[in-house]
């Protein structure tokens, strides 16, 4: 059977031979590779590529229903042209790049502070990681009940506490003043944890030999921390930066239980946008069309993102 | 007759009648799940529900919602091969779209001798549609519905402090202001606070009261097929002024932030010395929910003078879905047909629900102190107005939330905000086919 390689003008030497023995195991090795990895491409494009085309093809058309049946409409890029003059849309954009950045920038912060602290504490380690995760925890439903309560201007307990130093209270919420920032606090509070346990991850897997070589060249704590921490643990801090970053920049439920997106559009964010125009109003294709717009803003900052750390990386 | 023929007499003296009651009892429609969302009346529907399982054995079950959610799974349900649910609970501002799209089944195709109770309110005939002409038709129309809750906006007022300072019912919004003005004390009392949040149909729906009673609105008569856009007129803006002047000078510090809950929780809490809102009697009522028992009083809500109080109904109907089997359609009527019937109302009623038959609320139960507020009710729905006679009103909806929102929030100018919110529904209404002329713009 091997032989047949020859009839196919392969050489019949015994390095032919075995190279082609090896060729045909290459082969049957990645048959069989790919035959295994099949069942996970195929859960791969039938749950995200399938929707993904299903989506880009949706916002292309408009869609009626009369008679209980639906009908589609071609409209070719109207949805897409509509996006430059929706005000909201544009509002939603803003707020959410405000609200993606400075959230996730202050929670890689606290985060990382955080982390630095627990993974220097001897004692009582444990309890405090399990505190500092208790917020990602809390499901999104119970954070919004918690902190509209707290939020309230009649009834909560921020309030209540200016109240008795003598602090005029804030309209924390319904004013446009704080909203935006209300929500911001809520998000750090919420994720700080999650950029905490992955920087907490990675910090511990750090070789203690070069902490020791810094030390017994006199390096200071500072010193340890700028020149071999932070350049060490530069691709944990990018991957959880990005990964926030897409995280925040899906915010809904905060937003939802929080404010609605007001007042005005104040706190109006892009996935609340999408909800509001797919959902309440009923428009399929302009809703995808603002998801498929939204899905390739957060592909480019990503790539960004990346292109930013990895040339950060590599010059560190 | 021995003693043993004697006992099996008596035995089945005694038990034939339960049998019979057992019968009467047994299920005879499939079991039902009905879509409805969560509202102050729900507690009464829910009782009213559990009655109707005891005396007929049918099962029925309750898929509660809030309010845009609720409309969601509306939507999935009636565009799927097979609704889950056998009666959707749709509100006056999104049931045109159910009507529209085909998704309902006409009630005499399920059955031909069903008919509304004659005591029933139609609500600007609401439960009729004529898909020939895609209108709201009581004459020509298939009857698509059987209504479910009365709501409107009804004034509630705190009648003890009204007592105490000698203040009377208002009938006009500058009545109104003088009386929250006198009872205005922040951060203790609130002399009103008004729902200024954007929502799915919620600031939009009570600043109508405002300014239809002013003679503006937001499109001219749709009704007569005038779609020509009014919500930058001058009697618009008046009544803009005036729940802004109320916001100003007698309202909540937060109008703009204020949800429906937080106005009840106000008024609940005794924070609010007047409230507009849907019927909530049965929190306030309640000792567990409310520190204001039986110091509420409610009246319709007040007008501009020259005007009439302009409520806007904002009812819910019962529709059965097209795509279920007949047993289901048919064990759903059933349901309906049950719940229209004047001892269905007045359990209803009795359980802290405004009903939708005339007679009960109508009925001397209003004369009790407990049922005070069926008269504001009823005396409210005979000048209430339907919103919408169009099914794009979720799309009219969702610029006029914002909209006023941000005039109400300060983010805008009384006129530049209904002028902006004018060309928004032009575009809308122009896309959707009708001749929807503008006004020209407000200018200071």
């Amino acid at each position: 059977m091997y032989l047949s390689s020859t009839e196919n003008g392969r050489s019949a030497s015994p390095e032919g031979l075995v190279e082609n023995v090896s060729l045909l195991s290459l082969n049957r090795d990645r048959f069989w590779r790919n035959l295994t990895l099949a069942p996970a491409i195929v859960l791969f494009l039938a749950l995200t590529v399938l929707p993904m085309v299903n989506l880009v093809v949706l916002s292309l058309h408009d869609i009626d229903w009369a008679q209980g049946l639906s009908s589609w409409t071609y409209v070719g890029l109207k949805h897409y042209a509509s996006l430059a003059a929706d005000s909201l849309f544009k509002a939603s954009i803003l707020n959410t790049l405000v609200f993606s950045t400075v959230a996730v920038s202050v929670q890689m912060v606290l985060g990382f502070a955080l982390a630095l602290l627990t993974s220097s504490i001897v004692h009582g380690r444990l309890f405090y990681r399990t505190v500092f995760l208790l917020p990602i925890l809390v499901p999104g439903i119970i954070i919004g009940a918690i902190w509209k309560l707290m939020f309230s201007f009649d009834f909560g307990v921020l309030n209540q506490m200016a109240g008795a130093i003598g602090i005029m209270p804030r309209d924390w919420l319904g004013d446009a003043t704080y909203s935006l920032a209300s929500i911001i606090v809520v998000d750090i509070w919420h994720w700080t944890p999650f950029c905490f346990l992955l920087l907490l991850a990675s910090l511990e897997t750090l070789p203690q030999d070069v902490y020791e070589a810094s030390d017994i060249d006199g390096a200071t704590s500072w010193q340890s921390l700028w020149y071999i921490t932070i350049p060490l643990m530069l691709p944990a801090i990018a991957v959880t930066f990005v990964f926030r970053l897409i995280l925040a920049f899906k915010v809904f439920d905060e937003v939802y239980l929080l404010t609605g997106g007001g007042p005005g559009t104040s706190t109006e964010v892009v996935s609340f946008t999408i909800f509001r125009r797919f959902f309440t109003e009923d428009r399929p294709g302009y809703g995808s069309a603002m998801s498929v717009t939204t899905f390739a803003l957060i592909a480019l900052m990503i790539i960004v993102v990346s292109a930013v750390t990895r040339r950060k990386g590599s010059t560190s | 007759m021995n003693v043993c023929a004697k006992i099996r007499g008596a035995l089945i003296a005694f038990t034939l009648p339960l049998a019979f009651m057992n019968i009467s009892h047994a299920q005879d429609q499939v079991p039902i799940t009905i879509v409805i969302n969560q509202s102050p009346w729900f507690a009464g529907f829910q009782t009213v529900v559990g009655q109707y399982q005891e005396k007929t054995g049918n099962t029925v079950s309750l898929d509660v919602n809030p309010f845009a959610g609720s409309l969601e799974k509306q939507r999935s349900a009636v565009r799927s091969k097979e609704s889950p649910y056998d009666i959707l609970i749709m509100n006056a501002g999104f049931f045109i779209e159910m009507y529209k799209g085909g998704f309902l089944s006409p009630l005499n195709d399920i059955d031909p001798n069903f008919a509304l109770d004659k005591d029933l309110y139609t609500f600007d005939d609401s439960v009729y549609w004529d898909p020939s002409t895609n209108k709201i038709d009581a004459k020509t129309g298939k009857l698509m519905s059987v209504p479910i809750n009365p709501f409107i906006p009804i004034l509630h007022y705190r009648s003890d402090l009204y007592a105490e300072k000698g203040l009377k019912v208002p009938e006009t919004w500058d009545d109104l202001l003088a009386n929250a003005k006198a009872l205005n004390n922040p951060p203790s009392m609130y002399g009103i606070v008004q729902r200024g949040a954007r929502g799915t149909f919620d600031v939009t729906y009570d600043v109508l009261p405002y300014i239809w009673s002013y003679g503006g609105g937001l499109l001219k008569d749709q009704k007569a097929g005038d779609y020509s856009i009014i919500v930058n007129s001058p009697e618009t803006k008046a009544g803009m002024e005036m729940y802004l002047k109320l916001a100003k000078e007698a309202g909540h510090p937060s109008t703009a932030g204020q949800t429906q809950a937080n106005v009840l929780q106000n008024m609940a809490t005794g924070k609010a010395g007047n409230i507009i809102a849907v019927l909530a009697a049965s929190i306030f009522d309640d000792p567990n929910q409310s520190a204001v028992v039986d110091k509420v009083g409610f009246a319709p809500p007040p007008h501009a003078p020259g005007f009439q109080s302009s409520p806007g109904l904002g009812h819910w109907l019962g529709g059965i879905p097209k795509n279920i089997p007949g047993d289901r359609q048919k064990a759903a009527l059933a349901f309906l047909n049950w719940f229209q019937s004047k001892d269905a109302q007045m359990a209803y009623a009795e359980a802290g629900s405004p009903p939708v038959s005339r007679a009960v609320l109508e009925s001397d139960l209003g004369n009790q102190p407990k049922y005070r507020w069926m008269k504001a009710l009823s005396k409210g729905l005979t000048t209430a107005r339907l919103p919408f006679f169009i099914p794009e009103s979720a799309q009219i909806l969702a610029i006029t939330e914002l909209g006023f929102n941000q005039i109400i929030s300060g983010q805008t100018t009384v006129n530049d905000g209904l002028n902006n919110m004018a060309k928004e529904m032009e575009k809308v209404m122009t896309a959707a086919g009708y001749k929807a002329p503008l006004l020209p713009d407000l200018k200071d």
